[in-house]
Parts: structure tokens; sequence; C-alpha cells
């Protein structure tokens, strides 16, 4: 029988840790390129585990997903078109509520998110006290705390990639309140978004968030129409 | 309160307020900068960037941009 594929892709903030949880799960075993068209680095690799083939994707450091820069775009690109089975956000924990802000994108794109919350021990030294479970039932994805400098909670990382790309472990997600004003646009325009084709690939809240966002490149797909 | 660009380096002062577009507030926001934060200003010699460390991050922002941002004492 032919090995499962998983495909992965590790997203975060700039300076979160995502390469060296990227060489903890990928040893020696990576290749580096340059997204098309652009010159910004890509990484891939892959690894065997527990009778699955995961190709792991380093995604560039980004803040949010808006297509404000080149980084930011391909991050999204990836995500949106390439559909990866798992896409675990690395989160410095010494920093948590920068970090969540991109967590809380992800989630409304309505993907297969893990949150690997790296850096436990600077959070710790700084005097922080995260409940990892309060954090999992309030966003409604597995976390698992790391210290990826020390390659502490990789193999707990690579369980629960499994888990979840095998639906064992169910992402419910999150479903952001905007207030009345902004919800009652936001069902207005996912009304109209769900009869659409772009519905098809993209979760149509998203699309609604990002149209009243007057997010370039959405609105430049639905022109395209 | 007082711009951004004004501060004296090596200074702590907290953001009051970024008196920008939507488009500006969002991108700072993203990158830990809202009102409440403190932030320490690492480099403010002209010209150049203000430089500024946010959350445990440094930023450098355009001269422009610092100005801005409205902050008081720390």
């Amino acid at each position: 029988m032919a090995k499962k594929v998983i495909t992965l892709a590790l997203a975060g903030n700039p300076n979160s840790g995502k390469t060296t949880v990227f060489n903890n799960l990928t040893g020696a075993r990576q290749h580096v390129g340059n997204w098309p068209g652009v010159t910004v680095e890509k990484k891939e690799g892959h690894l065997s585990y527990a009778g699955y083939e995961i190709k792991v994707v380093d995604l560039p450091g980004v803040y949010s997903l808006t297509a404000y820069s080149q980084d930011e775009v391909i991050a999204r690109d990836f995500i949106v078109d390439e559909n990866p089975d798992v896409v675990v956000d690395i989160v410095d924990a010494s920093n948590l509520e920068r970090n969540l802000y991109l967590a809380v994108q992800l989630l409304e794109m309505g993907v297969p998110l893990i949150i690997a919350l790296n850096m436990m021990d600077v959070a710790e030294s700084r005097g922080y006290r995260i409940d990892v479970n309060a954090l999992t039932e309030e966003i409604g994805v597995p976390v698992v705390s790391m210290v990826a400098t020390r390659n502490k909670g990789t193999q707990e990382l690579l369980q629960t990639i499994v888990e979840v790309a095998k639906g064992n472990i169910k992402v419910t997600g999150l479903r952001l309140q905007y207030g009345r004003e902004v919800e009652e646009e936001l069902t207005k325009l996912e009304n109209v978004i769900s009869t659409n084709s772009l519905s098809q690939r993209y979760p149509p809240r998203w699309l609604a968030v990002k149209l009243l966002e007057e997010d370039e490149e959405i609105m430049k797909r639905f022109r395209e129409l | 309160m007082m711009p951004l660009s004004m501060v004296t380096q090596g200074e702590v002062v907290q953001v009051v307020a970024v008196r920008a577009g939507w488009g500006l507030q969002r991108r700072l926001a993203e990158m830990g900068l809202n009102p409440g934060v403190k932030v320490r200003v690492m480099n403010s010699q002209r010209p150049g960037p203000v430089v500024i460390d946010v959350r445990g991050s440094r930023l450098a922002l355009g001269q422009g941009v610092a100005h801005k941002i409205m902050v008081t004492q720390a």
C-alpha cells in the first residue's frame, strides 16, 4: 500500500520559531527554492511518521493575511489554493496577544489549524502562566506547548498533526462576533456570495469579511468573475 | 501628548492614538502597535527611521508614520 501523504504548512509571525520547528521536523531532508515569480525563499521538507509521508512547507513569516505585502500574499495563496491538510500556526507564547491575531485570521479562513505555543520557557521566565486547556476550548483548535530550541514538544505536535489529518481531532474553529451593525452587513453579503462560484473555494463569511475590509486581492477576484 | 517622531531616544512612552487612515491603523495594530501599548524609542536620529521596541520586537517606522502616532509619557 502506498504511503498516505499529509501536506503541512507552517505559518506564524516573524521570529516565532517557524524555521526551528521546521528543522526539528524535517532534519536535513529539506529543499530550498523560491516561490514562483518572486525572490522569497520557499522551504520544503519531508518526513515519515506513523505510516504517513508528511510534506512540510515553511511559509514566510507574516503578521496577518491581508494582501499588504508579497510575503502575506504568498502565505495566503498557499493556504487558499493548495489546501494543506493541516496548518500549524507557530505562536510566540511570550507574545500571545499579537500572535493570536494571525491565528484568528487563519481560523476565519476555516483551515484545519493547530496552534503550537512555542517559547514556553521564555513565557514562563517572564512570569506568564498559560492555561493550554482553556485556550483550546476558547478557540476550538488543538494547542501544543513547545520549546522548539530544545526540541521539546515535537513528538506531541506530530501526533496532533496526524490526528487532525485523520479527522480524529475535530477543529471546530471560531466564529468571532463583530457586533450587530457589522453582522447585518456580513449576513447580506454572505447571502449574495453563497450563490457565487468563489464560495466553492473560500468560506462565504471569510469572503464577506474581506470585502468589508476592502481587501484588494479578493475585490479583484470578484471583479474577474 | 505628542507625536512619536518627537520622542527622545531611550524614552518609554504609551501610544494614545494613531491619527491615520484605517489601512495604516490596521497595519500597525497587526504588528502589535495599538493604542495603550508601551513602546521604547531605540533610535530617533534624523534623517532615518524611528526604531522602537514594541512587545519585544523592533519596528522601524518612517518619520511620516511616526508623526501620526500620538503618545504620552508612560
